[in-house]
């Protein structure tokens, strides 16, 4: 119906999500298998093997001429002449969309380079930018995590919201037992979690529908970072458990989270038997830690979810304090200037910076020199073992440094995956038996 | 003498809007000349769920198949399925009048017409009246009783009826893309029309159509259809199964189906497993073989035993002698005919497009049966368009040969 529409009016918005770098596209195809509906998706990355990889999203190779279809290995000025070569296209890609999602891992080159530009290229053409980015775990090496930060504070410049998920708050969260396949499969989850929990919000046919306008007028220009929290309550009160789910979830920090936030939207979905008092209980136990926030609450009825679904997005608006004095700038002199920001020299050495935390906003604000820049591990220099043992020595030591607060996992529910092929079809019900649940589970098949 | 004329069969189906184009010839050899696919993303379990994607869809499929068979096409006979379509048996009777107790057409018409005076449900609307036999004075198996001398005539037809909305649905879509939509054929139907041999409708076959969101299934005997049925499960099922169970997206969860699936269990597939680790969603995963093959086989295996059940129900199941025939993508699975063969405890086989020619690929896909059957469907309606009325007894013809009755 609507094509290509440059300023929003109604409708559906035209979404594009685009995955930059080796993370990026990981992510982005998992997206585009496992939904949101109706969404775009884009792969870019300056490395042939990563791009070959895809199935699911509109494959584009950066830098054709440098480094032709080999990645950058982490150099960061190889990745800028790559991606800048590549502006027009880049351009192209992000026209005619309403909202576009920039996603990508920090620390490497082309994803830490190339998410600042598609997102300035982005809010040049008029669309709402989301950033979502990984950063690197501790023992990555100084480097790594320096051009991560440098990279994050750009994105976030450039963009209205970045949801950021550092994967070393996974090692955190889990402990040192953590595979490392295991600690990426869970930062990627709660990646993919704050896509999803954002286009579910926009997208899903509701009662009270979340529109792109409240996200606009919740996020727009106020650079903030976010995160999204997305659980389920089952059961005789579900409200109460996903409720209690809500608070327990490392990205509400406590409740922390909620009281910091600038703007906070909540979308539930819960069946035909979604009730006010329902709604109500979650709405107010978000009021009573964030009191003077802006609250916009959505739900969407029908579906035949027995759970009760919440999804919350926090937008934490960064502090001015925290500012760096060049943020000033204006977005569109941001725009030409953000690829010749030198950013390697400028910030602290990973062991005193801080941007671990969801929402807090460290990493630009206080400056140091340092001198050694070992060169970036790429993921296949260090082999799997080296990998699990770097994990556990930061795991280590992270636990030394926060003991206090060891918070348990939340795994991400998977129904997201499992039932979403079936969500927007009547069930299945023959003779009573609901045929969509699957049939080695209703014959109560055990799989060991 | 060559006067062919162009039909055009459009399957708006779960995973794939396919449209193929026939040129029809005069004697009814359906020769296909072209074919047009498009992935298809806004259909569940058969029906629409999301128009604007289905007519963009639909739209890429027409100009592909425009372009391969050179054509411009206006008109297309649709294909419907859905959970909410309905395959039953009635009957009509009527007594003859005439004084001499000859049979004329007149009786034939009106027998006809009390058939189809069914008592539907007020929002369905039925969508094909299959003559089957007629009875005349209770002697079975009168395939013309005009002439015949008879105090009572009876006429037992299949009817296949459906949600009058639901049905609308793909109809107004088309509509909307400018194509005129020249009639609609349960799905079912025309994947049947264009697999079976007159000799095995004779002695007695069901077709199974495993699509990505419907199951559909037809049985014929002696000649005509004898019973009609969907269920709204299919492919998408056993990816939904396989990404529940394995813990892998469903996109991932279909391409352990299409590179690892299999009906049945291998014995020996519980030591084995697959390696995702090169997989860079979720890497270094391994997938249990026997679990994927598990999962699997308790989802085929009980639509297969669902069908069973309803065909038993019907009393049909010692009327196929020709066994069973597989079509739609579900039938690439591996071991589904020995599957099959297990359940029903009757032959088993893959169909073949046998009825028609043309371009091989769309004759030896099994996905492709149904929009070739709707252009046999559109083939046998096209006998009875108005410049070929001068035979006379339209509808007559309309019944009679369209479902096996008489060629
Ligand atoms: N959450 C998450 N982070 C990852 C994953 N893979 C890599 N990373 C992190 O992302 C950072 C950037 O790595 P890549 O995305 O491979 O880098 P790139 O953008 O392709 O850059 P170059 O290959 O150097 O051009 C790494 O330092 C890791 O910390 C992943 O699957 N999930
Ligand atoms: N090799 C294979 N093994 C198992 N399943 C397969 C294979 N190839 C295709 N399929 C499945 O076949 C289904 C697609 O079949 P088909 O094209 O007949 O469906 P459709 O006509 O689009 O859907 P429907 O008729 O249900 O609306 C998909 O679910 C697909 O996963
Ligand atoms: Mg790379
Ligand atoms: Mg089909």
């Amino acid at each position: 119906m609507t094509e290509n529409q440059k300023t929003f009016s109604g409708g559906e918005p035209v979404i594009r999500l685009i995955g930059l770098g080796e993370t990026g596209v990981k992510l982005v195809e998992t997206l585009a298998m496992i939904g949101p509906e109706g969404v775009e998706s884009h792969s870019l990355d300056t490395d042939n093997r990563s791009l070959s990889r895809c199935h699911q999203s509109k494959t584009l190779l950066l830098g054709q001429a440098i480094p032709c279809g080999l990645g950058t290995g982490g150099d960061v000025a190889l990745a800028r002449a790559a991606v800048e070569s590549d502006r027009d296209r880049l351009a192209k890609l992000v026209e005619g969309a309403n909202l576009v999602f920039v996603i990508a891992g920090m620390g490497g080159g082309t994803g830490t380079r190339a998410a600042s530009l598609v997102a300035c290229l982005a809010k040049e053409s008029g669309a709402l930018v989301v950033g979502v980015a990984a950063t690197p775990f501790d023992c990555e090496g100084t480097r790594r995590c320096n051009q991560a930060t440098g990279g994050l504070r750009d994105l976030k410049q450039a963009s209205d919201v970045v949801f950021h998920f550092s994967n070393q708050d996974v090692v955190q969260m889990t402990g040192a037992d953590t595979s490392l396949n295991n600690a990426l499969e869970i930062a990627n989850r709660h990646l993919c979690e704050s896509v999803l929990g954002v286009s579910r919000m926009l997208l899903e046919p509701g009662l009270l529908n979340v529109s792109f306008g409240d996200l606009q007028s919740a996020v727009q220009g106020r650079q903030s970072l976010g995160s999204v929290i997305h659980v389920e309550g089952s059961g005789e009160d579900r409200a109460a458990t996903a409720v209690e789910k809500m608070l327990a979830h490392p990205a509400a920090r406590g409740g922390e989270a909620l009281q910091e936030a600038s703007a906070i939207l909540v979308h539930l979905s819960g069946g035909e038997q979604l009730s006010l008092a329902e709604m109500n209980k979650v709405t107010e136990e978000i009021k009573q830690h964030a009191s003077a926030v802006d609250l916009v609450v959505g739900a969407s009825g029908p579906g035949r979810d027995e759970a009760l679904q919440v999804t919350v997005v926090i937008a934490h608006q960064v502090k001015l304090t925290e500012v760096e004095p060049d943020l000033s700038a204006s977005i569109e002199s941001q725009s030409s200037e953000v690829a010749n920001v030198s950013f390697t020299e400028t910030f602290m050495p990973s062991g005193e910076t801080s941007y671990v935390g969801l929402g807090e906003d460290s990493g630009g604000s206080r400056r140091g020199g340092f001198a050694y820049t070992p060169p970036a591990p790429t993921s296949e220099a260090i082999t799997p073992e080296l990998k699990d043992s770097l994990i556990e020595a930061a795991a280590r030591q992270e636990s030394d440094r926060k003991k206090r607060k060891k918070i348990t996992q939340e795994m991400l529910p998977l129904e997201i995956v499992s039932k979403g092929r079936f969500e927007k079809s009547e069930p299945t019900i023959h003779k009573g038996e609901d045929l969509d649940q699957p049939t080695y589970i209703r014959r109560g098949m055990v799989l060991n | 003498m060559s006067d062919t004329q162009i039909i055009v069969g459009l399957e708006i189906g779960t995973s794939k809007v396919c449209v193929a184009v026939g040129e029809v010839s005069d004697n009814q050899v359906v020769n296909i000349i072209g074919l047009g696919q498009s992935k298809s993303r806004g259909v569940r379990k058969g029906e629409i769920v999301d128009a604007s994607l289905v007519e963009e869809d639909v739209r890429n499929a027409i100009v592909e198949a425009e372009h391969m068979a050179d054509v411009e096409i206006r008109s297309v006979f649709l294909g419907v399925s859905g959970s909410h379509m309905r395959g039953f048996n009635n009957t009509g009777v009527h007594p003859v009048v005439s004084a001499d107790r000859e049979i004329t057409d007149a009786d034939i018409q009106d027998v006809i017409k009390n058939a189809k005076a069914i008592n539907l449900p007020s929002d369905h609307s039925v969508v094909h009246v299959i003559r089957q036999h007629f009875r005349v004075d209770g002697q079975d198996g009168v395939l013309n009783p005009e002439g015949m001398l008879g105090a009572k005539i009876e006429v037992d037809v299949h009817v296949v009826s459906g949600r009058y909305n639901r049905l609308q649905n793909p109809i107004r879509l088309v509509s909307g893309l400018h194509l005129e939509v020249d009639n609609i054929a349960f799905n079912g139907l025309a994947s049947s029309l264009a697999l079976l041999s007159t000799e095995q409708k004779e002695l007695g076959t069901l077709v199974i159509d495993l699509g990505a969101g419907t199951t559909e299934y037809a049985i014929y005997s002696a000649g005509v259809i004898k019973h009609t049925g969907v269920l709204a499960v299919g492919g998408d099922h056993v990816s939904n199964d396989l990404a529940y169970g394995l813990k892998v997206p469903l996109g991932r969860a279909e391409q352990l189906k299409i590179d690892h699936g299999s009906a049945i269990i291998d014995p020996e597939a519980n030591n084995r497993s697959v390696d995702l680790s090169t997989d860079s969603v979720i890497p270094g995963k391994k997938i249990n073989l026997g679990h994927l093959q598990m999962i699997m086989s308790m989802r085929l295996q009980e639509t297969f035993e669902l069908i069973a059940k309803d065909i038993e129900q019907a009393g049909l199941i010692d009327y196929l002698r020709a066994g069973v025939v597989l079509c739609g993508g579900g039938a690439r699975t591996p071991y589904i005919t020995r599957l099959a063969r297990d359940v029903f405890n009757l032959p088993a086989a893959i169909g073949r497009s046998s009825t028609v020619s043309g371009i091989k690929n769309a004759l030896d896909e099994p996905e492709f049966a149904t929009p070739v059957g709707l252009i046999k469907f559109g083939a046998f309606q096209s006998q009875t368009t108005p410049r070929r009325e001068g035979f006379g007894r339209v509808i007559r013809k309309q019944f009679a040969s369209l479902f096996g009755g008489k060629k």
